[in-house]
């Protein structure tokens, strides 16, 4: 087996023709724990969404080194992009993930409904399985979320901001999961991240994408290049 | 109460029309939820007036063709229904299709659509004297002439609707819900979005041919938003708006037939009044709840 999982090739991503990326070249390996970093606004998610087929891709090439349509992704969007108003227990919300495998016009059985309360007792939420998803906090919601990618079997997980806008407590439960299920599945993690913060001793490598680019770096030159992006931040504030 | 016993009994002389009404009613809410999930609820006012307009457009046709309007009969009616049908269907279909593009707002479609369709709805009875008094009895509701064989074809209609969305449910559930998560797990998401519209197009005209846009649009709308102050899953969102929608047809029914009103819009007053019960019942527990709490 190929230990080269996702490839991308000089790509360019955007939106409406505009390129908010250009000349990406990356390789994602089997098994690794690779970090989005980047300011605000620099393409991150962008980077995420077009390796995902959200975003299209507008010069390059991705390769997949795996069947998407038998063993698609697991995805962890953005908390805030998913709205309230559907009246939805946490086992139901988990439940979506194995629809990735279902057939059209086939139900969730009871292999199915094991599967997400599994899913559940892995992220530690087993008891909250009836429980209003809109009524748990920020990180247990997180953790659903989770549970739902880990429900649709998937070979590598994309999780989008993971830990925005949750306490520092959760942010580092929520980390230590992902990392957890990196190491003992050998599950393929990539991670959108603001900062390095809890995710710098768990991840195995670093992108760094920032003026329209995007490209592998240490962990150190990534401090670096934080630091050099939150002294121009702070600059511009005081400008 | 002797009154409820005529309506309950088998030879009830508007019996058609009460089955209907309590089809349209309990029908109806099972597409309404999708137009409240997906923060559509103005499609629910645009889609009849569509309809509506594709009646005028037979009616106007009919009069090129023909001539003259007679009574509402036999083929006129069929025309009816082929135009309210077809107008509504396209309309839905260019809805999904435009989903997909995403440049303008929904609810910037979905207004001009409705002012589109009030427009042409005027101008094609503009041209159709004769159309206008039918038009009239239709935006009403003329489900008193509901006859056993409409009511048959509206039932086999129904139970098709009602089967594909039972059937879809997970799709339409996952393409509504999260449709980037749908799109990463490789479903056809535009493809359930034309599902979903194919529904509530059926769905629309029929009610529209049969309550009228008003009582269609009420039924749509209000008994999937009282029940969702209440539900907390899906399947009962869903069962709780069609039984709560076909119960307030009976009740509304029934005060019709016991107070002599005109049956629509006593339908929607009625579920009017119990979203206001259940809104009241549910902000008072809240706000006896954080009262009661330290």
């Amino acid at each position: 087996m190929s230990l080269t999982l996702i490839e991308l090739q000089d790509v360019s991503l955007g939106y409406g023709g505009v390129p908010v990326l250009t000349q990406v070249g990356l390789t994602i390996h089997r098994g690794e724990f690779m970090a989005l970093v980047g300011p605000n606004g620099a393409g991150k998610t962008t980077l995420l969404r077009g390796i995902l087929g959200l975003v299209p891709v507008l010069a390059g090439r991705i390769a997949y080194n795996f069947d998407r349509s038998t063993s698609p992704p697991g995805y962890v969007p953005q908390r805030d992009t998913l709205d309230p108003i559907f009246p939805l227990s946490a086992f139901e919300v988990v439940l979506m993930g194995t629809y990735a495998k279902l057939p059209p016009l086939r139900f969730a059985g009871r292999r199915q409904r094991q599967l997400a309360s599994q899913c559940l007792e892995e992220v530690g939420l087993a008891a909250l399985a009836r429980r209003q998803f809109w009524e748990l906090s920020g990180g247990q919601k997180q953790r659903v979320l989770i549970a739902r990618a880990l429900a649709a079997e998937p070979d590598v997980l994309f999780l989008d901001e993971p830990t925005a806008g949750v306490d520092h407590e959760a942010e580092a439960t929520i980390i230590q999961l992902i990392g957890r299920l990196n190491r003992e599945r050998m599950l393929t993690a990539i991670l959108v991240s603001h900062h390095l913060g809890h995710i710098e001793s768990m991840v195995h490598s670093v992108v760094w994408v920032d003026d329209g680019r995007a490209s592998k770096r240490s962990i150190e030159a990534v401090r670096a290049e934080e630091g050099l992006a939150g002294l121009f931040r702070s600059r511009e504030r005081g400008a | 109460m002797s009154e409820l016993l005529q309506i309950l009994s088998p030879n009830f002389l508007l019996r058609d029309a009460l089955v209907a009404s309590v089809l349209v009613g309990a029908v109806c809410p099972l597409v309404g939820v999708y137009f409240v999930l997906r923060r559509m609820i103005f499609l629910g006012v645009a889609l009849p007036q569509v309809s509506a307009a594709g009646i005028a457009s037979s009616f106007f046709a009919y009069q090129l063709l023909h001539g003259p309007h007679q009574e509402m009969q036999g083929n006129e009616h069929v025309l009816a229904m082929a135009g309210s049908f077809a107008f509504t269907l396209v309309a839905t279909l260019v809805l999904a299709l435009l989903e997909r593009r995403g440049r303008e707002t929904v609810e910037a479609r979905i207004g001009t659509l409705y002012a589109c369709a009030a427009a042409a709805t005027i101008l094609f009875l503009a041209k159709d004297p004769h159309g206008d008094a039918q038009m009239v009895n239709l935006l009403k509701g003329d489900i008193l002439a509901t006859t056993e064989a409409s009511l048959r074809w509206m039932l086999a209609v129904f139970s098709v609707i009602v089967l594909v969305l039972f059937a879809c449910r997970k799709e339409l559930l996952l393409v509504s819900f999260d449709r980037d998560l749908a799109v990463v797990f490789g479903k056809r998401a535009g493809l359930w979005d034309v599902v979903l519209y194919l529904m509530i197009g059926g769905v629309i005209s029929l009610g529209v041919m049969t309550a009228g846009p008003m009582a269609t649009f009420g039924f749509l709308v209000v008994p999937a938003v009282t029940v969702r102050m209440l539900a907390g899953r899906m399947v009962t969102f869903m069962v709780g708006s069609s039984a709560l929608g076909g119960a307030t047809a009976f009740a509304g029914f029934y005060c019709a037939y016991r107070f002599d009103l005109p049956l629509g819009p006593a339908e929607v007053a009625l579920s009017s009044v119990l979203l206001l019960a259940v809104w009241l019942f549910v902000t008072g527990r809240r706000m006896l709840v954080n009262w009661l709490s330290p």
